[in-house]
């Protein structure tokens, strides 16, 4: 007897959302079928991948990532040369700087650099910010505001700051809200439940539902992403059929197996490399998890993760 | 060295030295000053505030002292170190620690009901509302020159005779007494006796001419409240109540905290104490001029606690309750006398501890379980302990499974800024409308009492009005600006339901604070979570539960509807629901009592299956789903 395979499409399926503008604009989510399932049913939207550059510049990247920036003066230059690598779906500006126990640069200056780079660029934009949940506030409110008709993506809303950055993003300034919670599937929900009772379209709302470098808990973050697509999907959980955005690069390059330079770990051979692992295998475990795009900074892994992406969806 | 001084408002002052750098708590408690610190002084309640009137401290102002009040004088105890002489105004813990619980206090005839219904219940369950004291009249022959036998062998053999049995105990205090007693009366006494299958044991000797009160000790020990009953144990009847804080709270308001202080040097004995000489005897002593009879008059005691309480109170280490694997060292004992321990009664007096089931599962709730009769009933029902640590009980006469959960002392007022108990001035209702946002109080008390703080009923009410009214979010964050909600420096809000002057009877605004209610949530969600995962793993749904019977000191006014809009309980239709106040205390009555339900519930308790949720990995996911109002998963609450 012949095997017919049973399809595993859902009813319910992700929400299709689309940020940037214009041909370049990029739709993430739109699935019925688990993370890459795509024998299932047609997968409409692959996962997206975006690129990072900070408001340091090259000041605090490693030397492997400076020298695909060479030449470049200025954030805006810098901006150019990102969306020109291969397999970039869109930028991401990441407002480091703005943390008051760091570096306190003011919501201004911020603002102004992020104006340059989008006047630089035409690719969909991606914000995030210093991780202080009132000088987010401050920053994203800003942000919505200059990148005002750009359809950003804001990322990200906290329980903490919700209602601005909600307000400003989402009701305002019409951006794309993202709302970020702690590697749990109840409280991810529960701020959805809470950005919607604020009045933003639920259409309009992508997760950053937490991540980690591969090795460092990153099992929580695997069966969060797990269960939350199983919750949207089999249950047609609307409160969690937002896709997810998820940042890779802030993590990945932040732990030893990519820092530890060569002279102080000769056994760990090219840091380069090492760095790059980490980064494309983080990437692809929180796409087969789950996550409909992802932020790198690595140009070539980006091109290993766009190019899998080709061959997989 | 330095000195310092402890002034109160009713009361003459303390004077001790202390060294530099002492913790101001720390000295406090080994004075025996009574300081309010639920948590142990961690500097997270901001409970254990003194006011500086002389001298100096090493003090840092915390987020629970406002500039204003930091001006004034006020301290934290525990955040201030000795560093120069001191005098410090302790404000009357009678208004402190003792008043802000709910203290159950049998002043309602409801109240007393319960009591009347547990006896009529116990009968028709088929037990015997018997026990085995009893006063009998003995006449002996006078001894002569020719009858010389000695007294004790002369009112033995009496009784021998008298009741059949052989084997007759006589302990040193009828030895001590009986000489003089019998040739008082001319060898015509009456004895108190306990009679079991195998032999007698005598209490108690006096005139024929007097009838011996015969009398019993019921007491419900909680982790924030005690109360207890004297009744006369030949008929069951209610001689006095009383109740009191537990005298342990100063060393912490959970079990955990107590049990950490418990392992200090020393500190097994003063928890011992604390129960015993400071609340206990005192209570007793109380109660006896009430009922107007002597403590030696009570024969018998009968204690309901939780494992925590009951290990303290008998002065072992409970250390074992907290550690994995949680080996308490009993779970039911038989040998322990009020004499051993110091408890101010007969000294040979039995004392019946309702039998413990897990290190959080305690007598309280077999003995609870008992009264409430669900262990008779072919409908599957849900027991509910609301307290300190919140205790579940599910089933029916065929099974029961249990487990326990720990809620905090938001249920009995602590933890709440403005919580208090369930006495005048108390706000046990609350409705707001959703337009202006102002409230409509119901108050404990008189017409016309102003409200003083707010009871746990109350608190129920107030945070399901301002969900409703979309005055507080999901997670319990101020949504809404008004007159009424207020944004302290830091940005975090209250709801002021009282303001001070012009409706308040209080010298501060009565609110509640997002503080308040995030405690709140965290209590209700753990009720909740521990609900479901009990019932998951039994593989059972709610929609199987017939009754709920919830009992603990939130107090009868605690209004059902809300508390399942908040998602403290199950959304099944509120008939179901019924307030059956303190099981606890109830269940040792019955075991007091009644011999037969005694042996009942050390059955039930070996019956019962005992779930450890800390060992099922849902348990903490379930917890941060009910942390929301009414809950992360709406279609748990499809009427609300």
């Amino acid at each position: 007897m012949p095997f017919t395979a049973k399809s595993g499409k859902f009813n319910a399926s992700i929400n299709a959302v689309e940020f940037g503008t214009g041909d370049k604009a990029v739709k993430i989510g739109g699935e019925n079928v688990f993370p890459l399932y795509s024998f299932d049913a047609a997968i409409e939207n692959a996962p997206k991948v975006g690129i990072e550059i900070t408001d340091f510049g090259m000041e605090h990247e490693p030397e492997c990532i400076k020298k695909y920036y060479e030449g470049c003066a200025t954030l805006a230059d810098m901006a150019r040369k990102a969306a020109s690598m291969e397999g970039v779906d869109f930028l991401s500006f990441r407002m480091e700087g703005g943390d008051p126990n760091g570096a306190n640069k003011s919501t201004e200056e911020l603002i102004g650099e992020l104006k340059e780079i989008a006047d630089a660029v035409d690719l969909p934009l991606v914000v995030c910010g210093c991780k202080n949940v009132e000088k987010d506030a401050e920053l994203f409110s800003k942000a919505a505001e200059a990148l005002n008709g750009k359809n950003a993506v804001i990322l990200s809303a906290k329980e903490e700051n919700y209602k601005t950055v909600g307000a400003a993003a989402g009701l305002a300034y019409k951006q794309v809200v993202g709302a970020e919670s702690a590697v749990d599937i109840n409280l991810a929900k529960q701020l959805n439940v809470l950005i919607s009772q604020l009045g933003v379209d639920s259409k309009s709302v992508v997760m950053n539902v937490g991540t980690a470098a591969v090795g460092y808990g990153f099992e929580y973050v695997i069966s969060t992403m797990d269960r939350v697509k199983a919750a949207a999907l089999q249950q047609g959980d609307a409160n969690l059929q937002m896709p997810i955005i998820t940042p890779v690069a802030s993590e990945a390059w932040g732990v030893k197996e990519a820092m530890a330079s060569e002279t102080d770990a000769p056994e760990w051979g090219s840091q380069e490399e090492r760095g790059i692992d980490m980064e494309v295998e983080t990437a692809m475990a929180v796409i087969a998890a789950g996550s409909n795009a992802v932020i790198l900074k690595h140009p070539e892994s980006i091109k290993i993760i766009s190019g899998l992406m080709k061959e997989l969806v | 060295m330095y000195k310092v001084t402890f002034k109160f408002e009713n009361s003459e002052d303390v004077t001790v030295f202390a060294a530099f750098g002492e913790s101001l708590l720390e000295v406090a408690r080994k004075t025996n000053v009574a300081i309010d610190a639920p948590c142990s002084g961690n500097a997270s309640c901001g409970k254990c505030r003194v006011k500086l009137v002389e001298g100096e401290l090493d003090s840092k102002q915390t987020r629970h002292i406002s500039d204003e009040e930091y001006a004034q004088g006020w301290r934290l105890a525990c955040c201030s170190k000795i560093n120069a002489d001191v005098a410090v105004m302790v404000p009357d813990i009678a208004s402190a620690y003792r008043s802000r619980m709910k203290v159950a206090d049998l002043s309602s005839p409801d109240e007393l009901k319960i009591f009347d219904n547990i006896k009529q219940s116990i009968t028709e369950a088929g037990i015997e509302l018997k026990n085995n004291l009893e006063s009998i009249h003995v006449k002996m022959d006078v001894p002569t020159l020719d009858d010389t036998m000695p007294d004790n062998e002369r009112l033995t053999r009496a009784i021998r005779e008298i009741t059949g049995m052989q084997r007759v105990k006589l302990p040193y205090s009828v030895i001590h007494k009986m000489a003089q007693v019998l040739r008082e009366h001319n060898f015509d006494v009456n004895v108190v006796i306990r009679k079991t299958e195998k032999d007698i044991f005598v209490y108690d000797i006096c005139g024929a001419d007097e009838a011996p009160v015969i009398a019993g000790l019921a007491i419900d020990i909680g982790t924030t409240t005690v109360s207890a009953i004297i009744i006369d144990m030949t008929d069951g009847k209610i001689l006095a109540k009383g109740s009191s804080g537990n005298g342990q709270i100063r060393y912490g308001a959970d079990v955990i905290n107590r049990i950490i202080e418990s392992r200090k040097p020393g500190g097994q004995d003063k928890l011992q104490k604390a129960i015993i000489e400071e609340t206990i005897n005192p209570l007793v002593q109380t109660m006896c001029r009430q009922a107007k009879i002597s403590p030696m008059n009570i024969y018998r005691m009968s204690v309901a606690a939780n494992t925590t309480m009951n290990h303290l109170l008998i002065g072992v280490n409970a250390d074992p309750v907290r550690m994995e694997p949680y080996i308490p060292t009993f779970f039911k004992t038989n040998s322990i006398f009020a004499g051993d321990i110091g408890i101010k009664v007969n000294p040979d007096a039995h004392i019946i501890l309702a039998p413990n089931i897990g290190s959080y599962v305690g007598g309280d709730i077999t003995a609870g379980a008992f009264v409430t009769m669900l262990w008779n009933q072919e409908p599957f029902s849900l027991f509910i302990d609301l307290g300190t640590n919140g205790e579940i009980v599910f089933g029916n006469s065929d099974f029961m499974f249990s487990c326990a959960c720990s809620a905090g002392p938001a249920f009995e007022g602590g933890d709440i800024s403005c919580g208090m108990r369930a006495t005048d001035g108390a706000i046990e209702a609350c409705t707001i409308d959703a337009e202006t946002m102002e409230p409509k109080l119901t108050i404990v008390g008189n017409e016309g009492t102003k409200p003083v703080g707010i009871c746990g009923s109350g608190i129920i009410d107030i945070i399901s009005e301002l969900f409703r009214c979309k005055i507080i979010n999901p997670k319990g964050k101020f949504v809404r600006e008004g007159r009424r909600v207020k944004r302290d420096a830091d940005g975090m809000g209250s709801y002021v339901l009282a303001f001070e002057g012009e409706e308040a009877g209080s010298s501060k605004d009565v609110e509640i604070t997002e503080v308040d209610i995030d405690s709140f949530i965290r209590a209700k969600g753990a009720i909740f979570s521990a609900i479901r995962t009990m019932l998951s793993y039994c593989d059972f749904d709610i929609s199987m539960i017939e009754n709920v019977y919830v009992a603990g000191g939130i107090g009868s006014g605690i209004n059902m509807a809300n508390a399942i809009n908040i998602g403290m309980f199950p959304d099944i239709p509120v008939e179901m629901y019924h307030y059956v106040g303190n099981t606890s205390l109830a269940g040792a009555y019955a075991m007091l009592c009644s011999t037969e339900s005694e042996r009942k519930v050390y059955e039930l308790a070996a019956n019962m299956t005992y779930i450890e949720l800390s060992t099922i990995p849902q348990y903490m996911d379930e917890f941060v789903g009910a942390c929301f109002l009414p809950h992360t998963d709406a279609s748990l609450f499809p009427n609300r």
